[in-house]
C-alpha cells in the first residue's frame, strides 16, 4: 500500500530521514517504533505528504507523494502527535465539518458523522462541546474526524500517548475494528507496550535509518507459533516433535518447545491430540505472539 | 456552503457575539446624535475602521495562525478544501462578525454624501469602504500564509505584523482620501499616468480594485502553496511587471522629485520607477521567504545537474525578484551609459552589486541562527548602509564611503560592491553545501 525507496529528508543542520526503504502492506496495522527523535514523525508526515523528501520517493498506493499529494491526501486519515481540536464546536459539528472538509455532500455528512462517531464510541457525546471532553474522549474525537471519510490508509502518530490503561484499551479494539473493516494503519509510537495487542508488522526506525533494513512480521496470518510446556519432563519431545508432518520446530527442549504451524485451527487441534495420545503431560499450549520488545532490541542490536 | 465559511460562520458569528455588537453600536449611535462630540457619520467611519480594517486584519491573520498555534492546520492541509474555498472561507468567515458590524455602521457613513452629493457618489463611496476593508484583510491574510512558512512560533508576534501589514495597505490607500469630505473634494481632479489624464477619483478606485485583485490573487496562490499545489514563478513575474508598469506610470511624479533625470528623458525616467520595484520586492522578500538552507542547496543540485527548468519552476519570490533587478537594474546603466547622464551608471552597476551582497548576507545568516537570523540580517545591512559611512567620514576616511554606498563618479564603486557581493554570495553557498550533521 505505502512503498518507500531511497527517502532522505533533511531539516537544515541535519539529516532526519537517511536512505530509508520500506513497504507497508495493505490491510495490515503496522507499528512504527524507535526511540524519542529516531525520525518516526518526519516519516510518517513524508507518508502523508505533508512533507516533500530531499531525495527518494513515497507512493501510496500507486500515488507518488511528490506529483499527487492531494490525490493522497484524499486516500488517508493523519492523526498528528500534537493534534488540536475545535473546542467551541460540539463533537457533532467537528464531526459534520471534518466530513464535509473530506468532500462528502450536504446531504451525506451527517450520516457520515453519525457513522464515525458510533465507531468510536461516540454516539452519546454529539452534542458535547469538544473543549469539554476528557482525554480519552478526545482522542477518540480526532481519530473519528480522521476516519470519517472512510479512507483507506490511517497514519497515527503516537496515539496512545497520555491515555489512562481503558482508553488504551478502547484505542486498541477501534484500531483491530478499522483494520478488519480493510483499512491499513501505521501507527507510531515510543512505548512498545501499547503496540503489541494490536500490531501485525513492525518497522524500528533509529537514527533516521530502519534498524535492520526491512519490515518485520509480528503476526503471520499464514503460520502460528504455538507454546509448549510439559508438566514433566520428556527426553523424545525434540524427537516427537520433530518427526510431526507440517510443523516447523523454532525451540525445543525436554519440557518446551516453540513450534511454528500453519495458521488453520484444526491444525494445532491435531498437534495437541497427538501429544496427549503420545503421554505427554501437556501443562500449556499456547499462541505465542513475539514479544515487541524482545524484537525491538534483537533487531537494535544486530 | 463551502464547508470551511461555515466552520467559521459557526465558530465567529454567534448569536451571542452578533447581538452584542449590534447593541453596542446602537449605543454608540444614540450617544453621538444626543451629543456634540461627533457625528453619526463620523463615529460610523471610526467603527467601521474598527471593525473592518483594525479589528478585521487580526481576525484575517488569526484565521491562519490560530489554526497552527490550535494545531489543526495539517487536518485542513489534508482535507479535499480547494484553495480559492479555503480562502475565502477564512477570508470571509473568521472576519463575519467584524463585517455584520461594519456593514451596520455603512448607512450611517454613506447618508451625508448620498444627501449632498447623490446615489452614485454614496454608492462609489459605499464600495471603496468594503473594498477597502476586505483589501486590508486580504493583506492581513496574506502576510500570515507567508509568515508561517517562517515557522517562527512566536503567534502573537506574527499576528500583530500581518495586522500592521493589513492597516499599513489600508492607511497607505486611505490617506489619499484622507476623509468623507476629503473623498468629495477629489470628484472633479485630475492625475496623470502614462502621459494620459485620468479623473482622480476613477484612478483611484480602480486602483484600489486591481490590487484588491492581486491581494486575493497572493492568497490563492499562498493557499494552493499551504495545500501543496505547485505554483510556478508566472504569477509572481505577472505581479512584478503589473507593479512596474504601474509605477513607471508616474514619470511626471519623478520629473518633479528628481528633474535630473529629465536630461535622461522619459525612457530612463520610467525604467528609474519601474527598477525600483523589483528592488524593494527583493528586500522585501528575502526578509519574509523562509531561505530554507536545504531547499537552496536541493535547487542549486538541481543547476548543477543541468535541471533548469525543474529549478526555475520552483524559484523563491526573492530570487525572481533578484533576478529581474538585475535585468533591469543592467538595462538602466546601459541607458545612462548611452546618454548625457553616463556618469550615473557607476552607482547604479554598483547598486546591483550591493543588491547582490544583501540577498546574500540574508542567506548567510538564516545559515547561521535560523528565523532570527533575518533580524542579524536587517541589523547588519542597516549598520552597513547608515553606520559605517558615518563612521568612515568621522575618521577622515571618506575615500572608504565606496565600500558602503553606491558612489557617482567612481569607476571602482561597481568593482568593490561586486567583489563583496560575490564574496558574502560564495560564503553563503559554503554554508548552504556544508555536510549535514546525523542525528
Amino acid at each position: 500500500m505505502i512503498v518507500i525507496r531511497d527517502l532522505v529528508f533533511e531539516y537544515p543542520g541535519h539529516r532526519a530521514l537517511n536512505g530509508v526503504s520500506l513497504a507497508v502492506e495493505r490491510g495490515a496495522i503496522t507499528a512504527l517504533v524507535g526511540p524519542n527523535g529516531a525520525g518516526k514523525t518526519t516519516l510518517l508526515r513524508c507518508m502523508a505528504a505533508l512533507e516533500t523528501p530531499y531525495a527518494g520517493t513515497v507512493t501510496v498506493d500507486g500515488l507518488d507523494t511528490r506529483s499527487s499529494p492531494r490525490a493522497i491526501h484524499a486516500l488517508l486519515g493523519y492523526l498528528p502527535d500534537f493534534f488540536g481540536l475545535y473546542d467551541a464546536l460540539s463533537v457533532r459539528r467537528c464531526l459534520h465539518y471534518a466530513a464535509r472538509a473530506h468532500g462528502i455532500g450536504p446531504d451525506a455528512a451527517a450520516g457520515a458523522a453519525a457513522k464515525a462517531a458510533a465507531r468510536a464510541g461516540l454516539s452519546d457525546r454529539l452534542e458535547q462541546a469538544a473543549g469539554a471532553l476528557s482525554r480519552g474522549l478526545r482522542q477518540r474525537l480526532a481519530i473519528a474526524q480522521a476516519i470519517v471519510h472512510q479512507p483507506r490508509v490511517l497514519l497515527l502518530d503516537e496515539p496512545a500517548a497520555g491515555l489512562d490503561p481503558q482508553a488504551r484499551r478502547d484505542l486498541s479494539q477501534l484500531l483491530l475494528s478499522l483494520k478488519q473493516g480493510g483499512m491499513t494503519l501505521v501507527v507510531s509510537s515510543h512505548i512498545l507496550a501499547e503496540l503489541e495487542d494490536y500490531s501485525d508488522r513492525m518497522i524500528i526506525v533509529d537514527h533516521g535509518r530502519i534498524a535492520g533494513g526491512q519490515t518485520i512480521t509480528l503476526k503471520d496470518a499464514a503460520h502460528t507459533r504455538v507454546r509448549i510446556v510439559l508438566a514433566t519432563p520428556r527426553p523424545d519431545l525434540p524427537a516427537f516433535l520433530h518427526g510431526m508432518a507440517n510443523i516447523e520446530v523454532l525451540a525445543d527442549g525436554n519440557m518446551r518447545a516453540l513450534v511454528s504451524l500453519s495458521g488453520d485451527a484444526s491444525e494445532r487441534a491435531a498437534l495437541l491430540a497427538a501429544l496427549i495420545q503420545n503421554g505427554f503431560a501437556v501443562a500449556e499450549f499456547a499462541e505465542d505472539a513475539r514479544a515487541l520488545e524482545d524484537v525491538y532490541f534483537a533487531q537494535v542490536k544486530s | 456552503m463551502n464547508p470551511e465559511l461555515l466552520r467559521n460562520l459557526w465558530l465567529e458569528a454567534n448569536p451571542f457575539r452578533l447581538s452584542l455588537i449590534a447593541g453596542l453600536l446602537l449605543l454608540v449611535f444614540a450617544a453621538s446624535s444626543a451629543s456634540n462630540i461627533a457625528t453619526p457619520a463620523g463615529a460610523g467611519l471610526a467603527l467601521y475602521w474598527f471593525f473592518a480594517v483594525l479589528w478585521g486584519t487580526r481576525s484575517a491573520a488569526l484565521s491562519v495562525v490560530a489554526e497552527i498555534r490550535e494545531r489543526t492546520w495539517d487536518s485542513q492541509k489534508l482535507s479535499s478544501i480547494g484553495p480559492w474555498a479555503m480562502m475565502w472561507g477564512k477570508l470571509l468567515g473568521a472576519t463575519s462578525a467584524n463585517w455584520f458590524g461594519a456593514l451596520l455602521c455603512l448607512p450611517f457613513i454613506l447618508y451625508p454624501p448620498w444627501r449632498d452629493s447623490g446615489s452614485a457618489a454614496a454608492i462609489t463611496y459605499g464600495i471603496i469602504l468594503l473594498a477597502l476593508g476586505l483589501f486590508a484583510q486580504a493583506v492581513a491574510l496574506l502576510s500570515s500564509l507567508m509568515l508561517i512558512r517562517r515557522q517562527t512560533g512566536n503567534w502573537r508576534l506574527d499576528t500583530f505584523l500581518c495586522q500592521v501589514a493589513g492597516i499599513g495597505a489600508a492607511f497607505a490607500y486611505y490617506s489619499l482620501w484622507s476623509s468623507a469630505g476629503a473623498f468629495e473634494r477629489t470628484i472633479g481632479q485630475t492625475i496623470t499616468w502614462w502621459g494620459q489624464v485620468f479623473n482622480v477619483t476613477a484612478f483611484h478606485f480602480a486602483s484600489l480594485l486591481l490590487f484588491l485583485a492581486w491581494a486575493l490573487t497572493g492568497c490563492w496562490r499562498a493557499m494552493r502553496a499551504e495545500l501543496r499545489f505547485a505554483n510556478g514563478p508566472f504569477v509572481w513575474l505577472a505581479w512584478l511587471a503589473y507593479l512596474c508598469l504601474y509605477d513607471a506610470g508616474f514619470e511626471s511624479e519623478i520629473a518633479l522629485r528628481m528633474p535630473v533625470l529629465l536630461q535622461a528623458g522619459p525612457v530612463v525616467m520610467r525604467l528609474s520607477l519601474a527598477a525600483l520595484v523589483p528592488l524593494l520586492t527583493c528586500y522585501s522578500m528575502a526578509f519574509l521567504e523562509p531561505k530554507d538552507p536545504v531547499r537552496l542547496r536541493w535547487l542549486g543540485e538541481q543547476l548543477r545537474a543541468g535541471h533548469l527548468r525543474q529549478a526555475f519552476l520552483v524559484l523563491d519570490a526573492w530570487i525572481l525578484s533578484y533576478g529581474v533587478t538585475l535585468v533591469l537594474g543592467l538595462a538602466l546603466a546601459a541607458c545612462f551609459a548611452a546618454s548625457n547622464l553616463s556618469r550615473l551608471a557607476f552607482p547604479v552597476l554598483a547598486m546591483l552589486g550591493f543588491v547582490t551582497r544583501d540577498l546574500a548576507i540574508f542567506v548567510l545568516m538564516r545559515t547561521m541562527a535560523g528565523g532570527k537570523g533575518d533580524f542579524a540580517a536587517l541589523a547588519i545591512i542597516a549598520a552597513l548602509y547608515l553606520l559605517m559611512p558615518v563612521l568612515a567620514n568621522g575618521l577622515h576616511l571618506s575615500v572608504l564611503g565606496v565600500l558602503f554606498l553606491p558612489a557617482a563618479q567612481n569607476p571602482l564603486g561597481p568593482l568593490v560592491s561586486w567583489a563583496q557581493g560575490i564574496g558574502v554570495a560564495w560564503w553563503a553557498a559554503r554554508r548552504i553545501g556544508a555536510s549535514f550533521t546525523s542525528r
